[in-house]
């Protein structure tokens, strides 16, 4: 017998959650092919049990293997989903994120798990990688128009490149139009501070929660 | 601010002296310098990885510069996995870095050989720099050659991503790549050993800022403990760090019979005294970023004065050191300010002594805010 849509996305969330990806992929086809709502299996199933393994993450409970599986997992089926998501046009809710390591540093793990919790946000995400020059953040907002830009390193000797990025938005006229937020292992709320970003999360996931937060209150 | 022009103890004589029980100038510091003496020496960062005579030279022109009693062979985290077939950046003025792991299928994995430490990779320009370091400061400085972890070194040889997937998709991957890496990192090591050197470990992927204490337990430790009693059967004690956050698994650590545990400054000294101090020496832990390479001279005072004044009681020992390798531009100030803080401490260390001067500190800190 078919399963209801509400069993198939609780599965969803499930098999992300317990790092299954042949199930995940196989639910999501399920899903699809019962001709149920594509982008709702995607926000109520999928990155609702990437979100809670972000928090399996705070709590300790999950390290990066266990996370890097869930978002395999979360990614194969995003990719069955993705091609029967009706474009949201109208909702204006719809967010633009610029995100990279600073030029110098090649630690890219966080910044990996931040574009997952930005797109579970509802953000459309421009990762550009790692050991990024400062003109291609700058080239970057402009080119797409973002909302966000979200940087990180995990070096002290690569921190001041965050400051000169900031210090680039405002010479190209353009840091009134983002918001700016830092993160990695050295950084601090007062070095966000310092060097001017508006924000700072010690973690991904509350990073991208703050992100959605000051640009729907930078927009109002 | 004056800095004493010389310690009365070489850093031999004074470990010596401390191991009899007797009074000593200063306790063993540690900055931790790495790849900054190429700073004190003024070379490049890359002249390090084709001359030996270079890389040992700076390293003892750091050594006479700031005083401190370890002198390491220790360039970056790759070339182990190198001198197995990874590829690296080497920068002109910078810390090499890893471009791509040794396999570049993951399915091939089983072709991965042993290093030579004789021939591969940059390891004989290092074992080199070894015999110069021996001649030039061996009877007054201990000097320690680093390797990373068999676990560490396998992330290294098939991606630090593809590892840590396999851990669950295809554990017997991870276990041989682990085996390889045990063998190679133990032909270099005794490689070391046999010129007159004992060996560190760094373990970074080993923290629980990355994995679970269970997948330590299950891939990492194991080959860790063969590691250090390989060592033992050598008669080498070994002084392992471990990056990050690494309270849940002190004990595995502890009860593998390392000789010292150097902690990173994101974990406590006083509760890592607490679980382990009876079982080994702590060193630690001065935050490298904010404090050494950002700081003032007076923060680094105090953050120094902090670390002993939770550590000096340790059973086993304690040694202050940096909670990482320091950055490369870290200031020559900080560095002689973290050294001149234990020679106006002395040892064994007075309470007293070590109150009032946490004392000053605070007020000069006071002043330097207002």
């Amino acid at each position: 017998m078919a399963r209801s849509k509400e069993e198939l996305i609780a599965a969803m969330g499930n098999a992300v959650l317990e790092m299954e990806d042949e199930e995940a992929a196989a639910l999501a086809e399920e899903y699809v092919e019962a001709g149920y709502d594509a982008m709702e299996g995607l926000t109520e199933g999928l990155a609702k049990g990437m979100n809670r393994a972000g928090e399996l993450y705070e709590e300790k409970e999950y390290f990066i293997p266990e996370l890097l599986l869930c978002s395999d997992a979360f990614y194969g089926a995003v990719d069955v989903l993705r091609p029967h998501i009706q474009k949201k046009t109208d909702s204006g809710e719809q967010m633009t994120a610029v995100i990279g390591v600073v030029e110098g540093d090649t630690h890219d793990i966080g910044k990996n798990i931040l574009k997952i919790m930005l797109e579970t946000e509802g953000f459309d995400v421009y990762d550009l990688g790692k050991d990024v020059p400062t003109q291609n953040f700058i080239d970057a907002a402009r080119e797409h128009n973002a909302d966000f830009i979200g940087m990180s390193t995990l070096m002290t000797t690569t921190m001041i490149k965050m400051s000169e990025i900031i210090q680039e938005l405002k010479n190209n006229g353009l840091r009134d139009r983002v918001v700016v937020m830092v993160g990695g292992g050295p950084i601090s709320e007062a070095y966000a501070d310092k060097i001017g970003a508006d924000g700072y999360e010690p973690d991904a996931a509350s990073a991208a929660r703050r992100a959605r937060e000051l640009v729907l209150a930078h927009r109002s | 601010m004056s800095r004493k022009t010389k310690d009365e103890m070489t850093p031999k004589q004074r470990a010596a002296a401390i191991a009899n029980g007797e009074e000593v100038d200063r306790m063993p510091c540690n900055p931790n310098v790495a790849n900054g003496v190429a700073r004190v020496y003024g070379c490049k960062i890359s002249e390090f990885n084709t001359s030996a005579k270079t890389l040992a030279e700076a390293q003892i022109a750091g050594y006479r510069r700031f005083g401190y009693d370890s002198v390491r062979v220790f360039t970056d985290l790759f070339p182990w996995a190198e001198a197995m077939g990874a590829e690296v950046t080497m920068p002109e003025d910078d810390t090499v870095d890893l471009k791509t792991p040794a396999i570049k299928d993951p399915a091939d994995y089983k072709k991965i050989h042993p290093l030579n430490p004789y021939k591969d990779g940059r390891l004989p320009v290092h074992l080199d720099a070894m015999k110069y370091l021996i001649d030039g400061v061996g009877d007054e400085v201990g000097i320690s050659a680093a390797i990373v972890g068999p676990f560490t070194n396998a992330c290294f040889l098939l991606g630090v991503e593809n590892v840590l997937r396999f851990c669950y998709k295809n554990p017997e991957a991870v276990h041989h790549l682990c085996q390889v890496s045990l063998e190679s990192l133990i032909a270099y090591a005794d490689a070391a050993i046999d010129i007159g050197l004992g060996p560190t470990i760094s373990e970074p992927m080993s923290s629980c800022t990355v994995i679970s204490p269970k997948i330590f337990r299950e891939f990492s430790a194991p080959y860790l403990k063969q590691l250090v009693d390989h060592f033992k059967s050598r008669d080498r004690g070994v002084v392992m760090h471990i990056c990050g956050q690494t309270a849940d698994i002190w004990e595995d650590i502890a009860d593998m019979g390392v000789a010292g545990f150097s902690i990173d400054n994101v974990a406590s000294i006083e509760e890592c005294k607490k679980k382990i101090g009876n079982k080994t020496k702590i060193l630690g832990n001065v935050n490298p970023g904010t404090t050494m390479y950002m700081g003032t001279p007076a923060e680094v005072r105090m953050a120094t004065l902090q670390c002993i004044k939770e550590g000096y009681d340790s059973p086993k020992g304690f040694m202050p050191m940096s909670g990482c390798s320091l950055p490369v531009e870290t200031p020559f100030e900080n560095i002689d300010m973290m050294m001149d803080t234990v020679r106006e401490l002395g040892y064994p260390v007075d309470p007293e002594k070590l109150d009032r001067m946490m004392k000053e500190t605070e007020a000069e800190l006071e002043k330097e805010k207002a």
